[in-house]
Parts: structure tokens; sequence; C-alpha cells
């Protein structure tokens, strides 16, 4: 892990321990970051900086769930920032989609079989993309960054939502059979 | 993929599409309740994210209005703004004696009031059940020689028409609802003497379910909040 990685995940154990200052310096080096990630699933800004308010309270308040497992600590912070904008956008009430997703970021260390799995860096994650269709690729980019639905997806390319499922679903196990070569 | 028999392939793929959030409601609460209880999953979720978030690489930073840190800590802390220092008893007026005599009224009337359940002077477990944004804050103590967990609710509530329900989930095994919390933030269910073993170690959950609770027996909505049973 980098240097920089390895300063943001110490400043969040020092928020756990209520430390403030803390906040404000993960919040000047973050905050722009995941503005942006939500700014891709919502169009509108003064909507997405109020997502970015509810982010930032829920970082707060969760920094003590947060354990360094050796997944990037951006990782947590992004996966906190895209679901919230997801949540928002799908205005779904009881949407708990990510919630645990976020707290399972917290588990302990993955196994050594996972660790060999993520040493993961992006030109192998782009070499992976590269093995799938195109379009296939592009609608599991699209689901991660613009929050689309397999509704949305199946609209967009232009074929049944079954199929699209299909291509999706077969997309993941390509992809988790060339990360983990 | 429309075959029957179990493919461990599937579990990487729905943890796959999970991630995404791209799974249809229903399959997203079935999967939330596993989650829940099988760390095997969620660390390959985990594996998921950590590859996907390798997508925000692309993404511009954008810089949020000043405005949104101050609101932020108004938020958190409450004390960011100048000038708003006037505690809480001035901006309502009250004076120092009008302070004396409401403190000796509660302190009275909380004598009569009837407090419902109280907890277990020593619980053998506890468990703080609550959601990622702690929108749903419950607590539980488990009285191991009455064999009760008495639960208190210390935020959230039922959505309109809605019950929250509570369940034990223990290892692999499926969710056993151990009851509707009421409207009351407190109280006690009973715990039959086979669920009193698996409950450490397990994991407590609640979910949205219609008034009345499940009708399946099985969690039907959304899995709302989870904790660990630990040892008291």
């Amino acid at each position: 892990m980098s240097s920089e990685l390895q300063e943001i995940e110490e400043l969040i154990a020092r928020m756990a321990l209520k430390d403030r200052a803390s906040f404000r310096t993960l919040y000047s080096r973050t905050s722009a970051k995941l503005f942006g990630v939500i700014l891709r699933v919502l169009d509108d800004r003064a909507e997405a900086e109020d997502v970015l308010q509810d982010v930032y309270v829920k970082i707060w308040n969760n920094a003590d769930r947060y354990l360094a497992n050796g997944l990037s600590p951006m990782t947590w912070l992004i996966s906190i920032a895209r679901n919230a904008a997801i949540d928002r956008k799908r205005r779904a009430r009881h949407s708990t989609s990510g919630d645990v997703l976020t707290a399972t970021l917290a588990d302990p260390a993955p196994g050594p079989e996972t660790m060999a799995i993520r040493a993961s860096e992006r030109d192998r994650l782009d070499g992976c993309f590269g093995e799938l269709d195109h379009q296939h690729a592009d609608a599991v980019r699209r689901a991660y960054l613009e929050g689309d639905t397999y509704a949305e997806l199946a609209e967009r390319y232009n074929v049944p939502l079954n199929t699209m499922r299909t291509w999706l679903r077969r997309s993941l196990l390509k992809l988790r059979e060339c990360l983990s070569r | 993929m429309s075959g029957t028999t179990p493919d461990p392939n599937d579990d990487v793929v729905l943890a796959g599409e999970y991630t995404l959030s791209l799974l249809p409601e229903e399959e997203l609460a079935a999967f939330e309740v596993r989650l829940a209880s099988e760390p095997e999953l969620r660390r390959i979720c985990a594996i998921w994210a950590e590859e996907f978030s390798g997508f925000a690489d692309d993404v511009k930073p954008v810089t949020p209005t000043e405005d949104v840190l101050t609101r932020v800590e108004m938020r958190l802390f409450g004390e960011s703004a100048p000038g708003r220092r006037a505690g809480l008893w001035q901006r309502f007026g009250l004076t120092g004696l009008a302070v004396a005599v409401l403190a000796v009224l509660l302190f009275v009337s909380s004598d009569f009031l009837d407090q419902g359940p109280v907890p277990p002077e020593t619980p053998a477990y506890t468990a703080e059940i609550a959601a990622e944004d702690r929108s749903l804050v419950v607590e539980a103590a488990y009285d191991a020689e009455n064999a009760e967990l008495y639960v208190e609710r210390l935020a959230g509530e039922a959505a309109e028409g809605r019950a929250l329900e509570l369940w034990l989930i223990a290892g692999e095994n499926a969710p056993v609802s151990l009851g509707v919390l009421p409207q009351e933030d407190r109280t006690v269910f009973t715990v039959t003497p086979e669920l009193q073993d698996t409950l450490p170690g397990g994991v407590l959950a609640i979910s949205d379910e219609p008034e009345g609770g499940s009708p399946t027996g099985a969690p039907t909505g959304a899995v709302l909040a989870t904790g660990p049973i630990t040892g008291a």
C-alpha cells in the first residue's frame, strides 16, 4: 500500500478516536474524489453535495468500524460514496444495498487466496476488461460508475433484460477467472 | 445458469452483481441475510469492491463548494458556525429557577413512569444491531437465568404500515425469527433452550416486514440492521 493510502488509513483510525482535526484532513484529501464519484451517478450538483454531506457524516460515524485489513481504505470510502449516491438516485426508501457491503469491507484480513487475487493493479483490471466483449465490459463499468440497473442497461444496449443479465453474469465469471490468474 | 445444480461460481457472480448494485430487490434481501452470516461471501464482495473501485481512477475529482464541510461539521459537532454558542437553556428562555423546577418535575415524574422491561444486570451476551448510517439502532442483552433477551430500540422505527422483525442467524443456519419489535422502545423475547446454545457467535438482524411480521417464516424484506452477538 502506498504511503498516501497508509496515511488515509491512519486518519480513519484517529477519527475512530473522535479526532476532529483528522476528519478535516481526510475531508480535504478525499472530498474532491468522492464528489466526482457521486457526480457520476447524480447529475445534479446540489443533490450531489447533499449526498456528499451524508457520506462524510457516515464516514465519521463508522470510522470505528473500519478495520485496516490490507484492502485499500479508498475502496471503503468510494463504496460509501457510490452506494449513497445510488440509493439517492433510486430513492428506495429501505434500500440498504451497500450498507451491508460497507460493513463487509471492514471485515478482518482476507485469506491468502484472497490476497493473491488482489495483488490488483490497474493494468491487470484493464487487461482483464480488454478480454471481454467491448459492450459487455462497458456495461459492467456503467453499472459501477453510473449506477445503471439491469433495466437501464437492457434499454441502452437494446437487448431483453434476461439477455442483459446473462451477458453481465458471464462477464463477471470471465473477469473473476482472469483476475485470479 | 438455469440449471438446478448448485454452482460455486454462482456466489462469485451473485457477489459481483451485489457489489454493482444490480441484484433485483427480492434477491437482494435474501443475499443480505446470507451476507450477515457468511464471512466467505463477505470476502468475495470485498474483493469485487476492491477490483471495481479501480474504475474510480478514471473519475475526475471535482472540488465541492466550501459550504459542504461547514455543514457537515455543523451536523457532526454542532459548533462550527460562529455566533451559535448560546446554550440550549438560553435559547429556550429558561431561567435558573425554571430549570430547577423542570429538573425536579422530571425527576419526580420519572419515578412514576412505568419504564417497561429493564435490562439484565449481568447479561451473558450482548449485541448492538445497527444500520450502517445508524438510522436504526437496537441493543440486545441476554439474561441467561431467565432465558430472556432484553431488547431496547435506541433509534429508528418501523415504516408506516410495516414492522421490524428480529432474527437470529447462527452459523449457516436459516434465520430464526425471535419476534416482531413492539411499538414500545423496550421489550423482552423468550429464547428457547435450543436457540440459547446458538447465541454465542451468532448474528442478530432486523428486517423490514409486513405488519405482524414475515408471513413466510423467513425474512422477506430488506435487512435494515445487523450486529454480532458477543460475550458480555
